[in-house]
């Protein structure tokens, strides 16, 4: 039983050098890419497919998925949104508030798979036509812009000193994200929700039979789920002018194609939420850089889709490997 | 600042009417596109009676001068001059929904016309522009009143089909505004008052070189000017994206300049059909990039902005719809390098329709200015359109224009009604 | 023995599922230091007596009495709690997890939030020491052979403190060595005064290893009887009312100048198929013998298409085939039903009918649509041919016991004209009178003409069945006998040759 494992072996050393190899083409052929703003940027825009990307992880271990991510987090921030302005509601509830609704629709999504053993696909695809509709009827909203009462959230995610085109700006928001994901590593790797979060992904029936409270667990890889789409929701309005209704449809794919490029196993019960870090950042790095070298937008999506290929290949690989072995 | 009371008190009802249970299906919903120029995302064909026609100051004057005292405030040099009410016409009135300011705005304008006119109307709309089953119930329920004439804002163009096929077997005469009804019955649409696409990207194009021809004229390399289309599909988005490109380069060329257009094969294939004399990138005085992303998000608008913007050739950019302009300002927020000051080595951002962050970055001089449509315009026209239209006489479609707005203006009376929030 | 008092009584246990009575008042006690079998045919109802001991089912009358108090459980970790462990027939492990997470799930230890992995290692490998059980904690789970798992699932029953320990199948999937080393446990844990349930089919085994049989039918309880005061016979009669049990086959039926149907040269497909060459003769039973992992259904698989090979020749019928996939291995009309048939051989929640006409659905269409008449027709003509146990030909797969399902795999072959079938472990999962229609089954299928391959890991099945007997070891050939000349012995010496 002695493995040679080679370094290459980790599916996230693999997404690594992608990344490096993407940011070291962009370099090459984009003077504009070598720009700090650029970086800026795209971390900006990182921030909220991240937050989404940790949470459905959870999901996605378990063998499910959550579709209502991308669709709820645009519906929390819309209603945040729109308290934040017709009831001066402080930004903080309102940020407290995505979370919750975010940690609502979560525990609904769970109940449905855990308790009463819907589809995930299915139950999920529900809760986000039902978000999405919610989210259709209320007016657009922008939050609070940097410059208003209310708009020091912004800082959250980056630091601006000076005024301008002088200003210095931190992007802490990267920080932030990734303590968040060492803390969801040692969740997933360290504490019994995460374990059996595995588990149930590789063999639930091995876990009811354990004498394991399976259905709890299950709901809580949803709630969890759901709360990093409320994160997410702030995090989006941060960089997101204005929250137009009925949109959100198609994001969470972004992070859940993210979450697969990083190795969490199609048929769950092995992942990392380092590896999926790893893996939205080159879902963002093809979906932000690709205009920089000039490439028409048709090809950011089938270049990602031939990425996304590739990651499950080697997942497939993996278990055809593991299988020839024993 | 009536109207802002209203919108507030209008958004406070909807934001409680949601917290005391978002699942009821009676709960009162509000109204989901401010950007209520958007149906072409659906129906692309809808307006294009509205683009087929001459721009509005070039619109045959045919209606001979009537009785005096007839002129409304802004009917001068149009079909509308001289119109007097034969009598006191009372008009239903069906907009998409009464919770956008977008739609207040029209009844404004409605009620100028109203006034001058000495007519009435009577406006039904559904909770939201989603309620398409409403809006049929109401517009057939007017249908069985025999009124004069209706003017309509359809929330879904098909679905409103058979109505109009009543309308037009009774003889009741329809005004659509706001949006087309491409697939009409004949003899039930009588006219369409809707913005003129490509008219409102030429504004575009001819604020934007006003601001920086001396920048173009005083260049020792090539510049580069970028336009942020949301997609190259919608019929709406086209004709903008066109209006400004064309209208760009003939300004430009008119100053001895070379201008190459590039990007977006779409808009790049326009622009060379409609200019023989279009340079390469290489030998261009003028490059105008079209980018469109992947998706209509802020964010992939925003990263093609970003590209462009980090350019450093770049002088100018244009953001052809509410998504597009917004995505140009976010990808701003990292640079920086807009402003108003284009000799200063600003670069000028121009937008288009309205909202919160559109008008701030206006106000703060981020922004050059944008272009909006007019939904007061609309309403306005729409009466007047369908009192002709009461009275017997022959209608043309009215397109209307886009008007532009900067920081000087944004507060003007004429134009701060049709800048929704 | 007897006269320890029982620690655990079930009396009078009663209850029913809709449709089915699956206990009638049955009767069941272990006492310590006993292990005491629990027999009887599928079906017989004796999974379902675990299951309402260990709270999985609540029973709908009767008494549980467990050291001396009357006890229900509610669900596993009640039972588990309590000292009453199930060691289950399908292995339960959560691949994904080392081992000493698979023994800990449910109750880890704990530093704060944090679950305390070191102790969790500390404590397997105390465990299995104590077990004398070779395998380190921090393996993966899925990474160990199917015997390891199933010691695992010891380690983590007697973590419990068990008192009671339920075996159910346990050596359906093991090696011969493997069992051997499962028996030194059991017998280890009975001197330290465990009482264990052993639930089996395997009459050899339960005459080793065990004290008292209790035997259920058709989910009422026949009677106990102490081992070592019976015979195999008497058991059998007791499952199943009458006396089945046959000798080996003392020669083969074949005439030794049969034409060679299926010839395969110097067979290569990774390490557990080496050079592996053999002869399949028209009428004749090929029995494939040798220990777990030997390279059995790696060969079969092979030479069936559904795992690539390196080398190697076939002829079929003295010409030289190509076999790259499954299907060119139909087309040369080779069948092979899965020693998994719930994972490669049916497709459960499907019909009766469209699982006989799966492999064979060209012959079945009228035009652009399936010929759903001829469809029924065939599979009703099989259905009676086979004897299948049905209400017709509709019946989900599902519904069927292990032998009528195995007869729906036969059927589909049969369907597709198949003259030469590979039966890799045809009875696996399945009971003793079920057994005896699929080798009657397969009698007569070499009778008219068909010629079988017939992977198997029970010596009696093998010596029972087989015309010649190819043996395996570690994926080489390590001998071929004639069943004239095969014993039991012979047999094993070849098959472990290379096994220090």
């Amino acid at each position: 039983m002695t493995k040679k494992k080679s370094i290459l072996a980790d599916q996230r050393v693999i997404v690594c050098l992608v990344i490096a190899a993407l940011v070291i083409i962009y370099f090459i052929f984009s003077p504009e890419f070598r720009q700090y703003s650029s970086i800026l940027s795209m971390l900006d825009f990182s921030y909220y497919d991240i937050l989404m990307a940790i949470g459905v992880t959870f999901p996605l271990i378990t063998a499910g998925v959550d579709l209502s991510i991308g669709t709820g987090m645009v519906c929390y921030a819309l209603i945040a949104g729109r308290l934040i302005r017709d009831f001066n509601l402080p930004v903080v509830l309102a940020m407290l508030l995505c979370v919750l609704m975010g940690c609502v629709v979560g525990f609904a999504n769970g109940f449905l798979i855990g308790v009463m053993n819907l589809p995930p696909f299915l139950a999920t695809l529900c809760t986000c036509m039902i978000t999405r509709g919610i989210g259709s009827m209320i007016m657009a909203t922008p939050w609070p812009t940097n410059k208003q009462p209310g708009g020091w959230f912004h800082s959250i995610f980056k630091l601006t000193f000076g005024t301008g085109r002088s200003a210095t700006k931190i992007p802490i928001g990267f920080v932030l994200v990734v303590l968040l994901v060492i803390l969801m590593e040692f969740v997933l790797n360290h504490t019994k929700f995460g374990r059996y979060t595995i588990a149930i992904g590789s063999n639930k029936e091995a876990v009811i039979l354990s004498g394991i409270n399976v259905k709890f667990y299950h709901v809580m890889a949803y709630v969890i789920c759901g709360c990093f789409a409320g994160l997410a929701a702030v995090a989006y309005a941060a960089v997101v002018p204005t929250i137009q209704p009925g949109t959100g449809a198609g994001l969470e794919l972004d992070a859940i194609g993210g979450v697969f490029v990083g190795g969490v196993s199609a048929r769950g019960g092995y992942g990392s939420v380092l590896g999926t870090l790893a893996g939205v950042m080159v879902i963002v790095l093809l979906k932000t850089g690709l205009p920089y070298v000039g490439l028409q937008a048709n090809w950011q999506q089938i270049i990602t889709g031939m990425v996304l290929i590739g990651a499950v290949m080697i997942d497939v690989a993996k278990r055809r490997r593991m299988a020839k072995e024993q | 600042m009536k109207k802002k009371v209203l919108a507030t008190l209008l958004s406070a009802a909807m934001a409680m009417s949601l917290l005391a249970g978002c699942g009821e299906a009676a709960a009162p919903a509000p109204a989901a596109e401010p950007a209520a120029e958007e149906p072409a995302a659906e129906e692309p064909a809808a307006e294009e009676p509205a683009a087929e026609e001459a721009p509005a100051e070039e619109a045959p004057a045919e209606e001979a001068p009537a009785a005096a005292g007839g002129s409304g405030e802004y009917t001068g040099g149009t079909q509308f001059d001289g119109v007097v009410a034969k009598e006191a016409y009372k008009f239903p009135v069906d907009v998409k929904s009464f919770q956008s300011t977008y739609w207040q705005a029209a009844l404004k304008g409605m009620d100028m016309a109203k006034a001058e006119l000495g007519v009435d109307y009577d406006a039904h709309g559904p909770n939201s522009e989603s309620d398409i089953a409403d809006q049929v119930n109401m517009l057939n329920s007017d249908i069985n009143s025999n009124p004069p004439g209706i003017a309509l804002a359809a929330c879904d163009t098909k679905s409103v089909l058979d109505s109009l096929k009543d309308c037009a077997d009774k003889g009741i005469p329809v005004v659509a505004f706001d949006t087309g009804v491409a697939d009409a019955p004949e003899g039930s649409i009588v006219a369409t008052v809707a913005t003129d696409n490509t008219q409102a990207g030429e504004v575009a194009a001819e604020n934007m070189y006003a601001a920086l021809k001396d920048v173009i004229a005083g260049a020792s390399a090539p510049v580069r000017i970028g336009e942020i289309n949301q997609d190259a599909t919608a019929l709406n988005i086209q004709q903008r994206g066109m209006g400004f490109v064309n209208k760009i380069t003939d300004l430009i060329v008119a100053d001895g300049k070379k201008v190459a257009v590039v990007g977006n094969e779409f808009y790049a294939n326009e622009a060379k059909k409609a200019h023989a004399d279009l340079a390469d990138e290489a030998s261009a005085d003028v490059i105008i990039e079209v980018a469109v992303p992947a998706q209509t998000t802020v964010e992939l608008c925003s990263a093609q902005a970003q590209a462009i913007l980090s350019k450093k050739d770049t002088i100018g950019v244009f953001g052809s719809n509410q998504t597009a302009a917004e995505g140009l300002l976010a990808a701003d927020a990292n640079l920086s390098l807009l402003g108003t000051d284009a000799a200063g080595g600003d670069v000028i951002g121009i937008g288009f329709d309205a909202g919160s962050i559109i008008k701030g970055a206006i106000q703060d001089g981020t922004m050059y200015g944008a272009v909006t449509q007019s939904p007061l315009m609309m309403g306005y026209y729409a009466i007047y359109a369908l009192t002709m239209a009461a009275n017997g006489d022959k209608v043309e479609d009215f397109p209307t224009a886009g008007y532009w707005y900067d920081a000087t203006n944004i507060d003007d009376p004429t134009i701060a009604p049709n800048l929704y929030d | 023995m007897a006269a320890t008092e029982a620690i655990l009584t079930m009396e009078n246990i009663d209850k029913t599922f809709p449709g089915v009575h699956a206990l009638d008042h049955v009767h069941f006690d272990v006492r310590s230091g006993e292990v005491h079998a629990l027999m009887g045919e599928n079906g017989a109802g004796k999974s379902t007596l675990m299951k309402v001991l260990t709270g999985i089912y609540s029973k709908d009358s009767g008494t549980i009495t467990y050291e001396g108090k009357e006890v229900e459980y509610h669900n596993t970790r009640e039972a588990q709690d309590a000292g009453i462990v199930i060691v289950h027939q399908e292995l339960n492990m959560v691949g994904d997890l080392t081992v000493a997470q698979n023994i800990f799930i449910g109750r880890e230890f704990m530093k704060g939030f944090r679950i305390d992995d070191k102790k969790m290692i500390e404590e397997s490998r105390k465990l299995f020491e104590e077990l004398k059980i070779d395998i380190n904690p921090r393996d993966k789970m899925s990474d160990l052979t199917v015997g390891k798992q199933q010691m695992c699932e010891i380690a983590k029953a007697i973590s419990h403190q068990a008192k009671v320990i339920i075996f159910d199948e346990p050596s359906a999937a093991l090696t011969e060595k493997e069992i051997e080393d499962l028996f030194l446990i059991i017998r280890d844990l009975r001197a330290k005064g465990l009482a264990i349930v052993y639930i089996s089919h395997r009459m050899d085994e339960i005459k080793v290893i065990t004290d008292r049989v209790t035997v259920m039918r058709d989910g009422g309880y026949v009677g106990t009887l102490i081992t070592k005061d019976c015979t195999k016979d008497d058991i059998i009669n007791m499952m199943v009312g009458r006396v089945i049990y046959e000798e080996p086959k003392t020669e083969s039926h074949v005439p030794k100048d049969a034409p060679v149907v299926l010839k395969v040269e110097h067979l290569n497909a990774g390490r557990m198929v080496q050079d592996v060459s053999f002869e399949l003769r028209k009428g004749e039973i090929l029995g494939f013998s040798g220990l777990m992992g030997a390279g059995r259904t790696e060969t079969a698989r092979a030479l069936f298409g559904a795992d690539p090979k390196t080398g190697g020749d076939i002829y079929v019928n003295g010409e030289k085939v190509t076999i790259n996939s499954p299907q060119d291995a139909v087309k040369h009309g080779i069948g092979y039903l899965s020693e998994d048939r719930k994972r490669f051989g049916i497709v459960v929640q499907k019909t009766i009918t469209e699982n006989s006409t799966l492999a064979s659905m060209e012959n079945y269409m009228n035009g652009p649509f399936i010929d759903k008449a001829a469809e029924k027709e065939v599979t009703e003509k099989y259905i009676k041919e086979l004897s299948t146990k049905t209400p017709g030909a509709d019946q989900l797969v599902v519904n069927l016991s292990g032998g009528n399902q195995q007869k729906v795999v036969i059927a589909k072959w049969l369907v597709r004209n198949c003259d030469i079938l590979i039966f890799d472990e045809p009875t696996r999962g399945i009971d003793v009178g079920a057994k005896n229609e699929i080798y009657k089954l397969m009698n007569r299928l070499t009778a008219e003409g068909k010629s079988i391959i017939m992977i198997s890991s029970e010596m009696t099945e093998i010596l029972r069945m087989s015309d010649r007997i190819v043996i395996m070891c570690e994926g080489k050939k390590t001998g071929e006998l004639d069943i004239s000349e095969a014993t039991q012995e012979k047999i094993m010496t070849k098959a472990t040759r290379d096994i220090s």
